[in-house]
């Protein structure tokens, strides 16, 4: 009985280790974790364009497209490292409609970014007050969110996507 | 240069140290040259991080981690502290504590020789495990491949005074227990007289003083710098060091009984390398990033799966040599209703179940995270509505445990006990009852006032007042009881009577809070060395000639692009007034008020917890 009593604590040890070690090798990251709104439907968002104050995008105008919708900032440096990408993007899927959310950022600064950078988005949305990143739940720049034709969120990844994440794992969803 | 020195003093002291753990078999040393070595390997790891210190205040940005995390115009404050406000250099840090144990440890007298050349082996064994896991997974030393003469810079929530004491201070209580858990070793394995428990208890006072240092300093630093008007948010890295922090207090507790010839070294033991583990653990949770919080620097699972791998090793080696090398049967307790022995039971019971219930809240997420797949969250809720329960009859308990007898079931002056609780009773609930009732409030008030008062009754019942040292040694333990009690009623006040007020206000508004008319003078942005600030400025009481002033407001960081919140806080006695500068709409600004009664008695609770934990260890 006594021996079994001093073995708890081992057997504890053991179990936290296990757990522990399945976490780590599984690669959670907890940077990213499983987004509350995979498969819900999009959020309401209603945004002027970063080019014509008049122009505005609305939830219903993505409807019926598959839209890739990335948040990005003339001062976030990570966000240059996938711009790119985003080129190689437009190009192998034309009929992805490519929605640039414009975070936090001066109208002036983000314009030159585009223009220096490149502009591959359909369509720039300006979110100057971070409210429609706030209905994302957007939790650091760069984010991206890739919508299907029926409004759901279907994935969404935190950070700079790289070759590896857009080759595993956003083209098997395009 | 002094990345070259630091690396390499870091590598001669791991062959110290490795030279030292084989020498007990492959040569045999004179105790003062095995002495001598444990001596300079402490003093190598010091070198070597303050060569690291010293590339932070030079800038050198030629070292790679000075370079992520520091930048020239900081001030020379912040590049000091900015050493350990990283991953790399916060584990150079621990080791460094680590040696500054075994260096301080090498010096006991009245220790038998054996006896602490095996504790200091322990400690070289220690030592090279985590020196191991900084060479090779988080080094501080890298040199920077890009030629650059400008460093990225420091999270700014780290640029903070609190921040250059916190960490030192709250790692000397972590890694001091390390000092604990090799003595704990030491004993069982060599398993002779109870000589080493008092040593063990001088240590784990010394640790438990630090960490309480530590966690305050935490916590005062989360309530003015995060801007959110709380001290405590049960937060995984909090709840990480609360842990080891209770059952600290279990072990100090423990070896108090050795004084009445009644320790249970099974359970010191045990409790030792619990201790000692659950810091490793909480490193491990930490660095391992599995935890995000303001703690976690960076996320990397090589750097997990090698310290949970240390961790898996510490602790299975001290639990499995305790399973082992069961220490001899102790003396029976003498175990009646109430006495002395029985209350360090039932304290003990109930710090091991709270730590425990802690630990659940703590890596449940992580369970359910690897079984289902979801990412749930514990918070408050759990923690208040356990935690706190199970406390409550330990405190009830260590307001009258200290006269308690070591012999008998009788308590001297019981019906001046009996009557102080009765009055009390009644001024606390009828206090409560005029003010809204709440339960809660009423049961805090109630206990922290009835440790204050049980604990003023003893030292005036039984000791003659004498104003010299040893008076103060002997009426230490009631001194703890009472700050214990003092930062129970301001925990109870801070956070069951907090009150919150709520304006939209334009420049030169006037609100009433408190009472008391405010003025919200200006918004005012100014431009300081690494920051734009933005104060909001309030004249507190203006009726009154001597109104105060108090500026909230938000600091922009333009190297890392970050915003800070800081707090205006108006300090008194009996209450902080927290200021908190929101966003600008329509030029109006949104301003909150918190309202903290009693906060300053938690600090005030916890400064004279230190301080007692200070003469216990001057206490034989």
């Amino acid at each position: 009985m006594n021996r079994i009593i001093i073995l708890i604590p081992l057997i504890i040890l053991l179990t936290i280790c296990i757990f522990s070690l399945i976490y780590l090798l599984s690669d959670k990251d907890p940077n990213k974790p499983p987004s509350a709104l995979l498969n819900k439907n999009v959020p309401v968002f209603e945004s002027s364009s970063l080019y014509n104050d008049k122009e505005i995008i609305k939830t219903i105008n993505i409807k019926n497209k598959k839209t890739l919708i990335n948040f990005f900032a003339s001062w976030c440096s990570p966000c240059k490292i996938e711009h790119p990408l985003f080129f190689e993007i437009r190009e192998k899927y034309p009929d992805l409609y490519l929605l640039g959310f414009n975070h936090k950022d001066l109208a002036s600064a983000a314009k030159k970014y585009l223009k220096d950078d490149g502009n591959p988005y359909d369509f720039v949305g300006v979110d100057s007050d971070g409210l429609i990143a706030l209905e994302f739940g957007v939790f650091g720049l760069p984010e991206s969110y890739l919508i299907n034709e029926d409004g759901k969120i279907i994935y969404k990844f935190m950070g700079p996507i790289t070759k590896d994440v857009l080759k595993n794992e956003i083209e098997p969803l395009l | 240069m002094s990345s070259l020195i630091g690396f390499l003093s870091l590598a001669l002291a791991i062959g110290i140290n490795f030279y030292l753990l084989i020498s007990r078999y492959v040569f045999k040393f004179q105790k003062q040259r095995f002495k001598f070595f444990v001596r300079v390997s402490s003093l190598l790891t010091l070198l070597s991080f303050f060569s690291l210190m010293y590339a932070y205040v030079t800038s050198d940005f030629s070292n790679y981690n000075v370079f992520q995390n520091s930048h020239s115009n900081k001030p020379l404050i912040y590049k000091i502290s900015g050493t350990w406000g990283n991953h790399e250099g916060s584990m150079l840090l621990w080791l460094c504590i680590l040696s500054i144990f075994s260096f301080f440890f090498s010096f006991t007298k009245n220790i038998e020789e054996n006896f602490q050349k095996l504790t200091l082996i322990i400690q070289a064994f220690l030592h090279t495990l985590f020196s191991l896991f900084i060479v090779f997974t988080s080094n501080p030393f890298l040199v920077n491949s890009i030629l650059v003469d400008e460093g990225l810079g420091l999270n700014p929530i780290l640029q903070d005074p609190g921040l250059a004491v916190h960490p030192p201070i709250l790692y000397a209580g972590y890694v001091g227990y390390s000092i604990v858990f090799s003595i704990a070793i030491a004993g069982l394995f060599q398993n002779t007289d109870n000589e080493w428990l008092y040593v063990a208890k001088k240590w784990s006072l010394i640790s438990w003083t630090f960490l309480t240092g530590g966690i305050a300093l935490g916590s005062y630093w989360a309530y003015y710098e995060l801007g959110w008007g709380g001290w405590w948010f049960w937060d995984p890295v909090e709840n990480i060091s609360l842990m080891p922090w209770i059952a600290g207090l279990a072990l100090v507790h423990s070896l108090m009984m050795v004084r009445g010839e009644q320790a249970i070294k099974k359970w010191i033991v045990f409790l030792s390398i619990l201790c000692f583990s659950l810091s490793v653990f909480g490193t491990f949770l930490v660095r391992s990033g599995i935890l995000t919080s303001v703690h976690s620097f960076a996320a990397d699972a090589s750097r997990g799966i090698f310290i949970l791998l240390i961790f898996f090793i510490i602790t299975g080696f001290g639990f499995l040599v305790f399973l082992l090398k069961e220490p001899k049967k102790s003396n029976t307790l003498n175990l009646l209703f109430i006495n002395k022995v029985s209350a360090l039971v039932i304290n003990n019971i109930l710090m091991i179940i709270a730590t425990l219930t802690i630990l659940l809240g703590t890596i449940y997420p992580i369970i359910i995270e690897v079984l289902y797949n979801k990412r749930i969250s514990v918070g408050g809720p759990y923690f208040n509505s356990t935690v706190i329960p199970i406390m409550i009859p330990g405190f009830l308990l260590m307001s009258i445990a200290p006269i308690l007898s070591w012999q008998t079931n009788k308590i001297k002056n019981s019906k001046k006990y009996v009557l102080g609780f009765i009055i009390l009773s009644i001024l606390v609930f009828i206090q409560s009852y005029l003010l809204d009732f709440n339960t809660w409030g009423f049961v805090g008030l109630l206990l922290g006032f009835w440790i204050v008062l049980a604990s003023i009754i003893a030292i005036f019942s039984y000791y003659k007042v004498k104003l010299n040292l040893k008076y103060f040694k002997i009426i230490n333990p009631h001194i703890a009881h009472i700050g214990v009690g003092i930062a129970i009623i301001g925990i109870t006040c801070s956070s069951v009577f907090q009150n919150e007020l709520d304006f939209n206000l334009n420049e030169g508004d006037k609100f009433k809070v408190n009472g008391k008319m405010v003025l919200f003078e200006e918004v005012e942005t100014t431009n300081q060395i690494n920051f734009q600030a933005l104060r909001g400025k309030f004249l507190f009481d203006i009726e009154k000639n001597k109104s105060k002033k108090i500026e909230a407001g938000k600091n922009y960081y333009p190297v890392s692009k970050m915003i800070t919140s800081e707090a205006g806080i108006l300090h008194q006695w009996n209450k902080d007034i927290y200021f908190i500068l929101g966003d600008q709409k329509n030029n109006e600004w949104f301003v909150k008020v918190l309202i903290n009664p009693f906060v300053s008695f938690i600090w005030l609770g916890v400064i004279i917890m230190v301080y007692s934990g200070l003469i216990a260890v001057t206490r034989r």
